[in-house]
């Protein structure tokens, strides 16, 4: 059974998304009839609307980032391969100096200290593949 | 024919060779990494054969790994594709010794036209007009402060090494050239091991015009037209078309018979380009030799798309010691094709290249839409290697209708979960100056700004935007289940960007 339209309303118009296929929905309103993508996990959705993408972060997982310190710690922003690790536990640093250069798709991307301290713990090595998000550098 | 070819590389263009493969009863080998095993190339190929971890040097620019992995399977000859081993001389050579067949030139026209200097000896030598410059044996500064006077101002110099721009620098007055020739020099050493520099006159606002030509061992060489490519990031093609909007027959003529004459000169046998700079500025238009690209190109599909031939199926009858397929008067350009490059990058910060899964995919389609892609819905765009997704061609009878065609496609080209340069194509598809024709090898890093502003989302958040980011949630597992149910009047808000 094909499934139904959903009716809704955002920011005060009504819209009727019908399913056109897998993560695909025809959206009609006053506006006329939209062609959009939306794929998501529990904290993002990805929509192709138009030529444009769009990361949308649902209202949960905002709540349970905020307040959360990343200032103590140095992460990867990308998956990447650790190319140096410039510094040693006990260093103290600088706000801005390299500490970590990574490498990812022929290209160096040195990481910077968010803020003065010393180097509290290593948790990388270089050659090591790492993870968006992984602390690479903690300081104290 | 062959009856078994080994190709070395991945993504789209192992996928495209390995097509034509097919269609000629070839079977193909596919060579992977660690990081590929899964990768649509290997899912393409009869045969995948490992040949290494991730990292490039290991796998793909392996010379030894590659001519184990060809004789292990019984390959008779090894498809280079284009980057990794492509231009390898060396590479070329050691098949040669390991009776496998390169498909591509002979290994000393690849090395004679690997050094710029040595090439532009070669094309003045063969009346290829060059860049007037000089590439003077005595590098002291003096020296090269003289041949710069002799050039004239605004010059430019570049190392005789290398390429990609590094080292590069344009000079103005003659007062600043000694400090360029010096930070010139630095940078060639420390990025070739070799300082050797050459002073050029700078050609202010120039397009780039390559000719694809084609060469069989029974001396027969043909020009198969040219490519406009001047859409370039940081010496980067994105959008390349043929015809070019600045060609004229004449000009045409004069400069396949230049490329022609370049390919001869070198002792040149399959596919190859001859690049040019086109200078439209005073009287007349004039071009350039810019140097010669001894493999297939990334844009060869362009070139497909308006002779309406297979460039792959030559180059296999070629390196097959069949001759050419077609003779010189059997080629015609008919209508206009474009292509763009979408890459996984983030115009948004930097181009910096993105990694990640493609959750959705989906490509467009319809009358004279092609793409040559890498990947599938599902992959994963890795860290190791270039962060080229597919390749996006539309041809039509004219090129006002290939440039609507392709705004088209890229409206309806959804890829989600990982960041690509779509929107940013698709602006600079829209810029006045593209629509009209009026291209330089500077104008996007000039309108930089303007076309990453017109590729950022909208703000506010489109109200249809919204509303499919609250259906997306549990869309790919569920497609009938809907956040909010089927109960109406939800209201929705507070999505940010």
């Amino acid at each position: 059974m094909a499934p139904k339209p959903v009716r809704m309303a955002v920011d005060g118009k009504e819209i009727t998304a019908a399913p056109a296929g897998d993560g695909c929905w025809t959206l009609t309103s006053d506006a006329g009839i939209e062609r959009v993508w939306a794929v998501g996990t529990s904290e993002r959705s990805w929509v192709f609307h138009d030529g444009r993408v769009y990361v949308l972060e649902n209202r949960a997982s905002r709540r349970g980032s905020r307040g959360h310190s990343i200032s103590n710690t140095l992460t990867a922003p990308m998956p990447a391969t650790v190319r140096t690790v410039l510094v040693k536990v006990g260093d103290e640093v600088a706000e801005g100096e390299t500490l970590v250069v990574l490498e990812a798709m022929k290209m160096e991307l040195p990481l910077r200290a968010p803020k003065a301290g010393r180097v509290a713990e290593i948790r990388c090595a270089p050659g090591e593949l790492v993870q968006p998000g992984v602390t690479l550098v903690e300081l104290s | 024919m062959f009856r078994r070819v080994l190709v070395a590389n991945r993504g789209e263009i192992a996928i495209r060779i390995i097509r034509t493969c097919r269609e000629l009863g070839i079977e193909s080998v596919a060579v992977y990494s660690d990081a590929d095993a899964g990768a649509a190339h290997v899912a393409a190929a009869d045969r995948a054969i490992r040949i290494g971890p991730a990292a490039p040097g290991e796998s793909y620019l392996k010379a030894d790994a590659i001519i184990d992995a060809a004789r292990q399977s019984g390959a008779e000859a090894v498809h280079p594709g284009y980057g990794f081993l492509s231009e390898n001389a060396a590479f070329a050579a050691a098949c040669a010794d390991a009776t496998l067949v390169f498909i591509g030139p002979p290994a000393d026209a690849i090395s004679r036209m690997g050094s710029k200097i040595e090439a532009r000896r070669l094309m003045s030598g063969a009346g290829v007009p060059v860049v007037p410059g000089e590439a003077p044996k005595d590098q002291t500064t003096a020296a090269l402060l003289a041949a710069a006077e002799r050039v004239g101002f605004p010059m430019l110099v570049k190392p005789s090494s290398g390429g990609g721009g590094i080292g590069m620098r344009e000079v103005y007055k003659r007062e600043d050239a000694e400090a360029a020739f010096d930070a010139a020099r630095r940078d060639a050493e420390g990025a070739f091991g070799n300082g050797t520099l050459y002073v050029e006159r700078l050609v202010r606002r120039p397009r780039h015009v390559e000719i694809q030509i084609f060469a069989d061992d029974r001396d027969e060489v043909v020009s198969l037209f040219e490519r406009e490519c001047s859409l370039q990031r940081r010496h980067q093609k994105v959008i390349e078309e043929s015809p070019s909007p600045a060609m004229t027959p004449e000009l045409r003529q004069a400069m396949s018979e230049a490329a022609v004459a370049a390919a001869r000169a070198c002792g040149y046998t399959n596919a190859g380009t001859v690049e040019f700079l086109l200078d439209e500025s005073g009287e007349g238009t004039r071009f350039y030799f810019l140097e010669m690209n001894t493999r297939l190109q990334v844009e060869h599909p362009v070139t497909e798309q308006v002779l309406g031939l297979d460039l792959v199926r030559a180059q296999l009858m070629v390196a097959a010691g069949q001759g050419l397929p077609w003779r010189q008067d059997q080629l015609r350009q008919r209508g206009h094709a474009i292509e763009c490059r979408v890459y996984a990058e983030d115009p948004a910060s930097g181009f910096l290249p993105q990694s990640g899964p493609l959750w959705l995919y989906r490509e467009p389609a319809g009358p004279g839409v092609r793409v040559d892609s890498g990947f599938r819905e599902g992959d994963t765009i890795a860290v190791h290697y270039d962060p080229l997704i597919a390749k996006l061609i539309v041809s039509a009878e004219s090129r006002t209708t290939a440039l609507h065609r392709l705004e088209r496609c890229l409206r309806e080209f959804p890829i989600l979960g990982i960041r690509t340069n779509v929107p940013f194509l698709l602006a600079l598809v829209r810029h006045p100056d593209v629509r009209a024709g009026r291209l330089d090898t500077g104008l996007i890093d000039r309108e930089i700004e303007r076309l990453v502003a017109e590729s950022t989302p909208a703000d506010p958040v489109p109200p249809a935007v919204a509303a499919a980011a609250s259906l997306a949630d549990t869309n790919r597992r569920s497609p009938t289940a809907s956040p909010i149910g089927d109960d109406p009047w939800t209201t929705l808000g507070g999505w940010r960007n």
